[in-house]
C-alpha cells in the first residue's frame, strides 16, 4: 500500500513539472496532418515591414522552427546578410527542447560576421551574420528574432512562409505599414481572400497571415515553386534608391529610373569614337558594323564583377571599361550601348532574369525581378541580341542563359517587356553518324560525327571555348558511358551563326564493348546517345509537368562486325509518339554490317498530373530500347552429309 | 611504401656552396620589351593558356618596434597572358592573417599590365588606392584583392609587394607549383642564427639550384609600448641565405583517387625549431616526448584531460546507462557522445572553448568533441588518451618531427580488457571502434607521456562485401530466389545515411532499379540498421518475371560488380591512393530455369595483377546436371599504387568490367 501510495506521489510529483514545463513550442501541440512528410515544421513567423518614408523601412522578422529530425538541420540557421543599403540592428535567438522548455539563448559572440561576396565577384559589400545552435537531439525548436533597417524602398523582398519542401507551416503573417501617400502593389499565389487592412499612425496596415500549410514534396518536373506554395510578391510604386528617385508602378517607369542612373555613362574616349569609325565607317549594312563591333568588344574586354553600393543598379561609365578593359554585365553592355552610337546605331540596354531554365517571370507585376543585363539592338525586320559579358558567343546569339523570356527593354522613353528568342525544335538538334568496326577481341573502333544546334551546343561551346585542350581531352576521358576507352583523335569546329552549330569528330577505341564468347556475339547497337532517365511510377502525382526546351536527336550507326555471324536475338523496332515525344529505334543485320537507326523528340508544355504515369512509361520504354542487345551467333560450318 | 621523393626532411648546415653566376634571372620590375612578347607558345607546355615568367619569393628576419622580431615577406611576379582563358592569372588574392591583437600588413604594392601596341609596350598602371579591395572575410582573415586593368590576350602582367607579419611561428610555405606552368620559381630565406627553422620540401620536381651562404647581419628592435623611453637593442648575428629555385615546373593537374594535391605539388615549408643566442636559448621544435608533454599542459588541448573533472559527475550516468564491463561502458561513453554532439568543424586539432562549455553547448569541434570523449572515459577509470593525426585530403604526416602544421584532427584511443580501439565520436555514423577512411593517412601520434607513434594505414583498412544468391524453380517452373548481402562497412555507412535521408526503401528502391525491369524483389529485410558497429545485413526475394523466350541472357551478377572502369583516364601522374583495400565475393547458386538447357557459358578467368599477387579477381562458372554455380571475386590488398603500375591496374579493372558483363545463355528444350 505505501509502495503503491508513493508510486502515485512519484508520478504525480514528476508529471506536475513537465506539465507545467509543456511551453508554447512543445511539439506535442504541432496538428498531425503538418508533421506528414516534413522535416521542419515552422511554428510562428511575423513579419512587419514598416515604412516610414521611401529611405526608411525597419524590418521587423520572427520566426520559430521545430526541426523534426536531422534532414530539417540546414534550417536551423540564422544567416542573414547585409550591405550598404540595410543594416542589422539586432538578434536574438532561443532554443526550444520537444516539450517546448528553454534550453539556452543566443549570445552576441556566437554570431559570426563573414564576407559575403560571391564566388563571381571580385568585390561587393554583401556580408552575412551566420548563427547556428548545432543542436543534436530531435525534435528542437529554434527561435530568432530579427531586427533590420533599409535605407531604400527598392528592395522590397517577397514573403515565402514556406521556403521549401518537406516544410510545414502552422501560422505565418505579414504586415505592411505604409505611411499616408505610399502606395504599393501586391501579387500573391494560392493565397484566398484579401488582406486585412487596418488605420495605423499617419497610414494604413495591410495584413496577411496563412495557418496550417502540409509540407509539400517536390515532383518531378513540377511547375516552379511560387506555383506550389502560398507567396506574395510585393513591389512600391515610389522609391528612393542611393539618392536617386524612381518608379516602378509600370515598366516604362522602371525603365525610366534605369535611363536615369545611365545618364552620360555612354560618352567614349575620343581614341575608341575613333576605332569605331574605323572599323565600321563605309560599311553600309547595320547587322556587318554590329558584328564587327561586337567582336571588338569580346577581344578587348572581359568580364569582372564588382558590386558596390548603387553600382548594384548603375554601370560604370564608358570611359571606366574602356581604361580598365573589364566590367560587368551592365557596364559592358553600356560601353557596347556607346560603341553602338558612335556608329550610328540605336541599342537598348535590357533588364533580364537570367539562368538556365529560370522562366518564372510576373509579366503583370512591374517590379525588380532582374539579375543581369543584355543589349537589345532593334532593326527596321528584326532585332539582334548581345550577351556582352561573353567572349566566344557569336553575334546575336543568346543561349539557354537568358533565351525565351520577357525582357525590360530600355529606351530613350523608358522601358517595355520584350520577350527574347525562343530555340525550338529546329534549332536544338544533335544530329549523329557513327562508322565503326568490331574486332575479333570484342574492341570497337568508332568515328563519330556530330553536329549539335542551339541549345545543345551551348555546353560544347563551354567546354571548348574555356578549357584547353588537353583539358577538354581530360574532360572527354571521363565523360563518355563507356566502361574503358581510349580517345585517339578529338576535334571540333564551330559555325558562329546567329543560331550556332558545333561540328563534333571523336575517334574512340571501346575496350570489350560487345562480348565475343565462342559461339556468340553480344553487343549494343546504340552506342552514344542513350537516355539514362528512368522514373517511379507514381498514382497520387499532384502537380503537372512542365517541359520548357524542345530537341530532335538524331543517330545513324553502322558497325561492321566479324564475318560469319547470323542473328539470335534482335531487339524489335520501337515505335512511340505522343504528346511527351516521338521516339523510334530500329537494328537489321545486313551482311557484316550492323545498322541502327534512332531519333527522339521532345516537346514543351504543361501536362496535366494525371498523365503522369504516361510519361513513366514512355521513359521506361526509351530506357530499355536504348539498351537492347543484339546476340548473333557464329554459322555452323555445314558439315556435308 | 611512399615514394621517396614525397617527404624529404633536411636539417639546415647540411649544404654550402656558392651561387653560380649564371643561374641568376634577369628579370627587374619595369623591363619588358617587345621582345618578350614573341613567344606565343611555350616548349614547357604548349597548351598553357597563361605562362609564369617568373615567381620570386623572400623571407628576411627584421626588429620591430614591439620588442621583438617580424619576418617580412616579399613577393614579385611575371606572367604572360596567352589566351583568353588564361584572363584568371590577372585576379590576385593577398592573404592577411589576423588574431585581433596583430595584423599582417601589405605594403608597396606595384601591379602593370603590358602590352604590345603597334610594336610599342605599352603599360597601363594599377590604380592601388581605387582598385585594390580589402574584403573582411572573417575575424582571421582580410584578403587584399586586384585584378590587372587592360587585360588582353598577349598581355604580360607584373607585381610586387611585402607582407610584414610579427607571427614568426607562421613562416608560410613556398610553392613552387600551382595552377599554371612556371619558368622560373625561385625562393630566398635569411635565417639569422637565433631563430632555426627546419626546412621540409617535397614534390617530384627537381632543384635547380639549392644553395646556402653565411654572412655577418645587423638585427636592431625597439619596444616602445611601454610608458617610458623607447628601450632599443643593436646586435649582431649570423645569418645564413638560403636560396632554392626549380626551372620549368609544370602545372598541377588534378586526378582521381588522389587523396590530395597537397602530397604531390613541389613545395618546401618551414616550422622554428629552436631560438638562439642572444635570446634565451630553447627549443621550439623537439623531441615527440616533448612535443607530447607540452600538449598534454597546454590548456587547450590536455590539461583538463588530468584533472578529477568534478563537472562531469553529473552527466556520467547518463552516459554509462548501468554498463558493467569496461568495455561496454567504453562504449556506452563513445555513443552517448557522438548521438548527443554536433561536430561543428572537422579540421581542428586544438580547443576553442573549455571541455566544461563543450558538454553545455553540445557541440563542438572535432578536438572539443574527442578529447571531451577522453575525459569521460578517463572520468569512468577507463585508460584513453588522445591521439593526433592529418586527415586524407589534409596530406601526408612525417614520423620523425613534431611538425604540428601537418595535423589537423584529433581522435580518442582507449584500452579495455586488454584490447585496443580507435574512437572517433565526431562522426555521427560511426561505430565503436572505427574510424573514417579520412584518418587513414599514415603516421598519427598518440598524446601520452609514452608518445607512440601509431601507424594508421589504408591498406590495414578492408572493405570487405559479401553476396550469396540461391535461384531455385518454384512448382510452377518459375525461377525464385533470395539474396543476402553484406556490404562493406563503408558501403554500409552510406547506405545508412540513405535510409536516414530518404527511408529504407531508398536501399531496395536502387536494387531494384539495379536489377531491372525483370526481376521483382519482395520480402526485403535489414539487420543493424541501428548498429553501427558492424556492417549491415540486406536480404530479400526475387522473382523473374520477364518472358520466357526461346533463349534467355542471364547476367549471373544481378545488376551488382563493376559496370565502368574507375580509372579511365589513360594516363597518371600521381600515385593512385584508394582509401582502403578491397574484398569482395559474389556467390550464386542456380537450379537451371525449367525447360531450358545451358547452351553457353562464360569462360572462367583467375588474373592476377602481379606476381606479388597485390590484386586477383576470380571468375568461375560451372554446371552440373541441372545445377548451376558462379562465383566472382575481387580481391585487393594494397590501396596504395604507383604511377608505373597504373596502366597493369587500368587493364586489370576493365578485364573485371568486361567478365561481370558477360552472359550466361539458356535454351529452351527442344520439345521431344
Amino acid at each position: 500500500m505505501i509502495k503503491q501510495v508513493l508510486t502515485i506521489l512519484l508520478t504525480v510529483i514528476f508529471c506536475l513539472p513537465l506539465m507545467a514545463g509543456d511551453g508554447e513550442y512543445a511539439v506535442g501541440k504541432i496538428p498531425v496532418a503538418l508533421l506528414k512528410n516534413a522535416n521542419v515544421v515552422k511554428r510562428f513567423e511575423e513579419t512587419r515591414y514598416e515604412i516610414s518614408s521611401y529611405t526608411k523601412m525597419k524590418v521587423y522578422k520572427k520566426d520559430v522552427i521545430t526541426i523534426l529530425n536531422e534532414n530539417g538541420d540546414e534550417f536551423a540557421g540564422l544567416f542573414e546578410f547585409y550591405d550598404k543599403f540595410r543594416s542589422i540592428k539586432s538578434i536574438e535567438g532561443k532554443i526550444y527542447d520537444a516539450t517546448g522548455k528553454e534550453v539556452k539563448s543566443l549570445k552576441p559572440r556566437d554570431v559570426e560576421d563573414r564576407s559575403a561576396v560571391s564566388e563571381i565577384s571580385l568585390m561587393e559589400d554583401s556580408r552575412v551574420k551566420i548563427h547556428h545552435f548545432y543542436h543534436r537531439i530531435y525534435p528542437y525548436t529554434v527561435e530568432y528574432e530579427v531586427v533590420i533597417e533599409f535605407s531604400t524602398t527598392f528592395m522590397f523582398p517577397s514573403w515565402f512562409p514556406q521556403p521549401a519542401e518537406k516544410y510545414a507551416v502552422e501560422k505565418s503573417n505579414i504586415t505592411v505599414s505604409v505611411p499616408d501617400g505610399f502606395s504599393f502593389r501586391y501579387k500573391a499565389f494560392n493565397y484566398t481572400g484579401e488582406p486585412s487592412i487596418v488605420p495605423a499612425k499617419d497610414g494604413k496596415s495591410y495584413n496577411w497571415q496563412v495557418n496550417n500549410l502540409p509540407a509539400i514534396l517536390k515532383e518531378y518536373a513540377a511547375p516552379e515553386w511560387p506555383n506550389l506554395t502560398t507567396c506574395i510578391y510585393f513591389s512600391p510604386d515610389k522609391f528612393e534608391f542611393g539618392g536617386y528617385k524612381g518608379a516602378m508602378d509600370s515598366w516604362n517607369a522602371l525603365g525610366q529610373f534605369q535611363l536615369l542612373l545611365n545618364q552620360g555613362r555612354d560618352k567614349l574616349p575620343d581614341a575608341i569614337k575613333q576605332k569605331v569609325h574605323q572599323l565600321t565607317d563605309g560599311i553600309t549594312e547595320p547587322r556587318e558594323k554590329i558584328r564587327i563591333l561586337y567582336e571588338y568588344l569580346q577581344k578587348n574586354t572581359r568580364y569582372v564583377s564588382i558590386q558596390l553600393g548603387i553600382g548594384g543598379l548603375q554601370p560604370f561609365d564608358a570611359a571606366y571599361v574602356t581604361a580598365k578593359a573589364y566590367g560587368d554585365c551592365k557596364a559592358l553592355s553600356n560601353y557596347m550601348f556607346a560603341l553602338l552610337k558612335e556608329a550610328n546605331i540605336k541599342s537598348c540596354y535590357t533588364q533580364i532574369k537570367s539562368g538556365e531554365g529560370k522562366y518564372f517571370f510576373l509579366s503583370d507585376f512591374p517590379s525588380d525581378q532582374f539579375n543581369h543585363i543584355i543589349l537589345c539592338v532593334p532593326l527596321p525586320k528584326d532585332t539582334v541580341w548581345l550577351e556582352c559579358t561573353s567572349q566566344t558567343l557569336p553575334t546575336g546569339y543568346l543561349s539557354g542563359f537568358t533565351s525565351n523570356r520577357p525582357a525590360l527593354v530600355v529606351d530613350e522613353n523608358g522601358g517595355h517587356l520584350i520577350h527574347t528568342p525562343r530555340y525550338g525544335i529546329k534549332e536544338n538538334f544533335q544530329h549523329r553518324n557513327i562508322k565503326a568496326t568490331l574486332n575479333e577481341e570484342g574492341t570497337l573502333l568508332v568515328n563519330a560525327q556530330t553536329s549539335y544546334g542551339g541549345l545543345q551546343q551551348d555546353d560544347i561551346h563551354g567546354l571548348i571555348n574555356n578549357l584547353s585542350k588537353d583539358k577538354v581531352k581530360e574532360y572527354l576521358h571521363e565523360q563518355l558511358d563507356f566502361a574503358t576507352y581510349d580517345i585517339s583523335k578529338f576535334n571540333y569546329v564551330e559555325n558562329k551563326t546567329a543560331v550556332p552549330t558545333i561540328e563534333e569528330t571523336l575517334d574512340i577505341a571501346v575496350t570489350n564493348y560487345a562480348t565475343i564468347t565462342g559461339k556468340r556475339l553480344f553487343i549494343v547497337p546504340n552506342i552514344m546517345t542513350r537516355n539514362g532517365r528512368k522514373l517511379t511510377a507514381d498514382d497520387e502525382r499532384k502537380y503537372d509537368m512542365v517541359f520548357t526546351t524542345d530537341y530532335r536527336d538524331v543517330d545513324s550507326v553502322e558497325i561492321i562486325i566479324p564475318a560469319g555471324y547470323n542473328p539470335e536475338s534482335m531487339p524489335q523496332d520501337v515505335a512511340i509518339s505522343n504528346k511527351f515525344g516521338k521516339y523510334n529505334c530500329s537494328v537489321k543485320l545486313s551482311g557484316n554490317k550492323l545498322l541502327y537507326y534512332r531519333s527522339i523528340e521532345r516537346y514543351t508544355g504543361r501536362f496535366p498530373a494525371k498523365e503522369y504515369n504516361d510519361l513513366v512509361k514512355f521513359y521506361e520504354a526509351i530506357y530499355k530500347a536504348d539498351r537492347s542487345k543484339v546476340v548473333l551467333v557464329k554459322q555452323e560450318t555445314t558439315k556435308g552429309f | 611504401m611512399k615514394p621517396k621523393l614525397l617527404l624529404n626532411v633536411l636539417f639546415f648546415l647540411i649544404t654550402i656552396s656558392s651561387t653560380r653566376a649564371q643561374d641568376k634571372l634577369k628579370i627587374k620590375f619595369g623591363s619588358v620589351t617587345a621582345d618578350d612578347f614573341k613567344t606565343t607558345v611555350y616548349p614547357i607546355d604548349s597548351n598553357a593558356a597563361a605562362i609564369i615568367l617568373a615567381d620570386i619569393g623572400s623571407t628576411e628576419i627584421v626588429g620591430n618596434t614591439k620588442g621583438s622580431f617580424s619576418l617580412l615577406f616579399k613577393n614579385y611576379r611575371r606572367a604572360h597572358i596567352l589566351n583568353k582563358n588564361g584572363y584568371d592569372i590577372g585576379n590576385v588574392e593577398i592573404r592577411l592573417y589576423t588574431n585581433g591583437e596583430s595584423e599582417e600588413e601589405l605594403d608597396n604594392l606595384k601591379a602593370v599590365t603590358y602590352n604590345l601596341e603597334n610594336g610599342k609596350v605599352v603599360q597601363t598602371k594599377l590604380e592601388i588606392k581605387s582598385s585594390v579591395f580589402k574584403d573582411k572575410v572573417n575575424k582571421n582573415l582580410v584578403v587584399k584583392k586586384f585584378t590587372f586593368p587592360n587585360i588582353k590576350e598577349g598581355s604580360i602582367i607584373e607585381y610586387e609587394y611585402k607582407i610584414k607579419s610579427d607571427f614568426i611561428f607562421n613562416l608560410q610555405p613556398w610553392d613552387f607549383q600551382g595552377e599554371y606552368p612556371c619558368l622560373w620559381s625561385e625562393y630566398n630565406f635569411a635565417m639569422p642564427s637565433f631563430y632555426n627553422y627546419v626546412t621540409l620540401s617535397q614534390g617530384y620536381h627537381p632543384y635547380t639550384i639549392k644553395t646556402s651562404t653565411t654572412s655577418r647581419g645587423n638585427f636592431n628592435m625597439a619596444d616602445n609600448r611601454g610608458v617610458g623611453a623607447t628601450e632599443r637593442a643593436n646586435f649582431s648575428a649570423n645569418v645564413v641565405d638560403y636560396r632554392w629555385a626549380m626551372k620549368d615546373v609544370p602545372a598541377l593537374k588534378e586526378e582521381s583517387y588522389t587523396s590530395t594535391l597537397r602530397n604531390h605539388i613541389s613545395r618546401i615549408e618551414f616550422q622554428l625549431a629552436s631560438i638562439g643566442e642572444p635570446f634565451t636559448v630553447r627549443q621550439v621544435m623537439a623531441t615527440w616526448k616533448m612535443a607530447t608533454k607540452d600538449l598534454l599542459e597546454d590548456e587547450d588541448f590536455g590539461e583538463q584531460l588530468s584533472k578529477d573533472n568534478g563537472w562531469l559527475s553529473e552527466v556520467m550516468p547518463l552516459a554509462l546507462r548501468g554498463a558493467a564491463t569496461t568495455t561496454a561502458k567504453a562504449k556506452n561513453i563513445y555513443e552517448w557522445v557522438r548521438d548527443n554532439f554536433t561536430c561543428t568543424n572537422y579540421g581542428r586539432k586544438y580547443l576553442e572553448q573549455p571541455l566544461k562549455n563543450v558538454l553545455k553547448n553540445k557541440n563542438g569541434n572535432v578536438a572539443e568533441i574527442n578529447l571531451l570523449l577522453t575525459a569521460m572515459l578517463r572520468k569512468a577509470n577507463i585508460q584513453a588518451d588522445p591521439v593526433i593525426l592529418s586527415t586524407r585530403s589534409h596530406g601526408y604526416t612525417h614520423s620523425a618531427y613534431p611538425l604540428m602544421d601537418r595535423y589537423n584532427y584529433v581522435i580518442c584511443r582507449t584500452e579495455t580488457e586488454g584490447k585496443e580501439f580507435f574512437l572517433d565520436a565526431s562522426e555521427p555514423g560511426m561505430g565503436f571502434g572505427r574510424l573514417g577512411f579520412k584518418c587513414y593517412n599514415g603516421y598519427a601520434r598518440i598524446i601520452s607521456p609514452g608518445a607512440e607513434e601509431i601507424d594508421l594505414n589504408a591498406s590495414t583498412l578492408k572493405e570487405v562485401k559479401n553476396t550469396t544468391v540461391f535461384i531455385i524453380n518454384d512448382e510452377k517452373g518459375n525461377s525464385i530466389g533470395s539474396i543476402q548481402q553484406t556490404p562493406g562497412y563503408f558501403e554500409s555507412v552510406r547506405l545508412r545515411s540513405l535510409a536516414k535521408e530518404k527511408g529504407k526503401e531508398q536501399v531496395f528502391n536502387d536494387f531494384k532499379k539495379m536489377m531491372g525491369e525483370d526481376i521483382k524483389i519482395s520480402n526485403t529485410r535489414m539487420d543493424s540498421l541501428l548498429n553501427y558497429d558492424v556492417p549491415l545485413g540486406i536480404a530479400f526475394d526475387i522473382d523473374f518475371i520477364g518472358d520466357k523466350e526461346d533463349i534467355i541472357y542471364f547476367n549471373p551478377m544481378l545488376g551488382e560488380g563493376f559496370k565502368e572502369n574507375p580509372f579511365k583516364s589513360a594516363e597518371r601522374f600521381y600515385p593512385v591512393e584508394m582509401p582502403y583495400t578491397i574484398d569482395e565475393t559474389y556467390n550464386l547458386q542456380m537450379e537451371v530455369p525449367k525447360g531450358y538447357v545451358v547452351d553457353e557459358l562464360p569462360k572462367g578467368a583467375v588474373v592476377k595483377f602481379n606476381e606479388e599477387e597485390d590484386a586477383t579477381f576470380e571468375y568461375r562458372v560451372s554446371v552440373s546436371g541441372s545445377n548451376l554455380s558462379f562465383r566472382s571475386r575481387l580481391v585487393i590488398k594494397k590501396a596504395y599504387f604507383l604511377p608505373e603500375e597504373y596502366e597493369v591496374l587500368r587493364e586489370f579493372f576493365a578485364l573485371i568490367v568486361k567478365k561481370q558483363g558477360e552472359q550466361i545463355v539458356f535454351k529452351k528444350k527442344a520439345t521431344p
